[in-house]
């Protein structure tokens, strides 16, 4: 009985993550905000959203100069 | 325990950089500017103390009254997880001046170690709701304070000659060790 | 028979220049916080390499299951799982390991490593590789935790000392460094952020070292 419970507190969790990422996704960024570039290189994680735009905002650089 | 000693003791005392090590992979990523520093600071504040007190009251309202204890790393990172995805939509309907300042941060917070640790931390400490209130505003204030201080270095440093070996992150961390060093003095105090 | 060097060469170099913890930087605050001595770092170098392969292989093992949408709070509650799991078992045979690492058992869910390897990796591959991924990933993990805690155990206390956290019983315990001369500020937060920015420091220096001999055995 209780772990029914449990599974059934994670899952209302995961379906409220779920629901709110997907609506998130689809919100578009205001207008003004789009090239925000965020100033973040420390760590190494590959994946990263911030580390991708910060990539693109140092090769802009780069290009020119 | 005193409300304004704990807040005393969760900002600067055991303050969480400094003392605790915990929330560094951001600090060590966002703290070159003072904007970014800013901006950061304030994402987390909000974050920690509403999702430190929404978990609290999951906690005592659902997880205890069912004894489901084990199930409080699971539930709480989700409930952060959550949080951070319903701020970002909320920001972006309603105020794209405030999504400007610190909406880019946001993601990044739902892995911090610190909202996690806060959240766990008012359970493990047994604090009551005011308690809590306070500890989950202290702390994110010294992890602000704490960025601050260390952007406006960091922009100092920026012109200078440092070895080759140390650029980057190295130097960030001697720079920290001498700040630990400067707030370890304040051990003592409570 | 210089092939076989080569490789060697290429793997010792591979540990340190991508090492999670020097490297790239991922979950440096267990690195910092519990490395003061070394039973501490091998506990949690184990408990990372176990939660980070099995995370691995359930995450490889349901790659084609879940929607592309919502696969970061799945993985979330995989590696939270399993982390809640390792915890019990930790507290139940090793207390004294339990209450040496305290809150940062928990914060093995938000260690970067296992979040960043199971988006980056594991929901991409098979469960093979995966596998040797996490194990190695875990493995120069556990090694870079080993030598900073190695460094600042024998700095700051002055003896090296190893002890079996089934039974409390001390293994062995070497003084290398005199009563009264060693520097107890390496058990210190002054002395963990120091030893971190010198081991950054080298493998920096390394990298920059492997990087201009491959641009000169280009050239």
């Amino acid at each position: 009985m209780q772990t029914i419970v449990a599974i059934l507190i994670v899952l209302v969790l995961v379906g409220l993550n779920g629901f709110l990422y997907i609506r998130n996704r689809q919100t578009p960024v205001p207008e003004g905000c789009e090239n925000l570039k965020p100033d973040c290189a420390a760590c190494g994680i590959g994946d990263c959203a911030l580390r991708a735009k910060f990539m693109e905002m140092k090769e802009e650089e780069h290009g020119d100069h | 325990m005193n409300l304004f000693t704990l807040f005393i003791s969760a900002m600067l005392i055991n303050n969480i950089i400094l003392s605790k090590f915990i929330g560094m992979c951001p600090f060590m990523g966002v703290s070159t500017k003072m904007e970014s520093a800013v901006g950061m600071g304030l994402a987390v504040i909000f974050v920690v103390f509403c999702a430190s007190v929404l978990s609290y009251g999951l906690y005592y309202a659902v997880l205890e009254p069912l004894h489901l204890e084990y199930m409080k790393l699971i539930c709480f990172i989700l409930v952060i997880a959550a949080f951070v995805q319903f701020v970002e939509l909320f920001i972006k309907k309603n105020s794209p001046s405030l999504y400007k300042q610190l909406g880019i941060y946001l993601p990044l917070i739902t892995t911090n170690c610190a909202v996690l640790y806060v959240a766990l931390d008012n359970i493990t400490q047994e604090y009551s709701l005011i308690e809590t209130i306070v500890n989950s505003i202290g702390v994110p204030a010294g992890f602000m304070l704490m960025l601050c201080i260390f952007s406006t270095i960091r922009e100092r440093l920026r012109g200078n000659d440092v070895p080759e070996a140390f650029q980057g992150n190295p130097i960030a961390f001697i720079i920290a060790a001498i700040m630990a060093l400067a707030f370890s003095s304040l051990a003592g105090l409570v | 028979m210089s092939e076989k060097k080569e490789k060697k060469q290429s793997l010792f170099t591979r540990l340190l220049v991508e090492n999670p913890v020097f490297g790239l930087y991922l979950g440096i605050c267990s690195a910092l916080a519990i490395t003061t001595n070394i039973n501490n770092a091998i506990g949690m170098g184990i408990a990372v390499t176990i939660v980070l392969t099995l995370s691995n292989i359930l995450v490889s093992s349901i790659r084609n299951l879940t929607p592309n949408d919502i696969h970061i709070p799945v993985y979330i509650v995989i590696i939270a799982t399993l982390v809640t799991i390792v915890g019990m078992v930790i507290q139940a045979y090793t207390p004294s390991l339990y209450s040496a690492l305290g809150a940062f058992i928990d914060l093995i869910v938000v260690n970067c490593i296992i979040l960043g390897r199971a988006e980056a990796f594991a929901s991409m591959n098979p469960i093979g590789p995966s596998i040797l991924d996490g194990l190695t990933m875990g493995f120069s993990y556990t090694l870079s935790i080993l030598t900073m805690s190695f460094f600042r155990q024998i700095l700051g206390t002055g003896v090296l000392s190893l002890s079996n956290p089934f039974t409390n019983a001390e293994i062995f315990s070497l003084r290398l460094i005199p009563e009264g001369f060693e520097l107890p500020f390496f058990k210190e937060q002054f002395g963990a952020f120091i030893t971190f920015a010198c081991l950054a420091a080298a493998v920096s220096a390394y990298k920059t070292h492997v990087e201009n001999k491959e641009k000169s055995a280009e050239l």
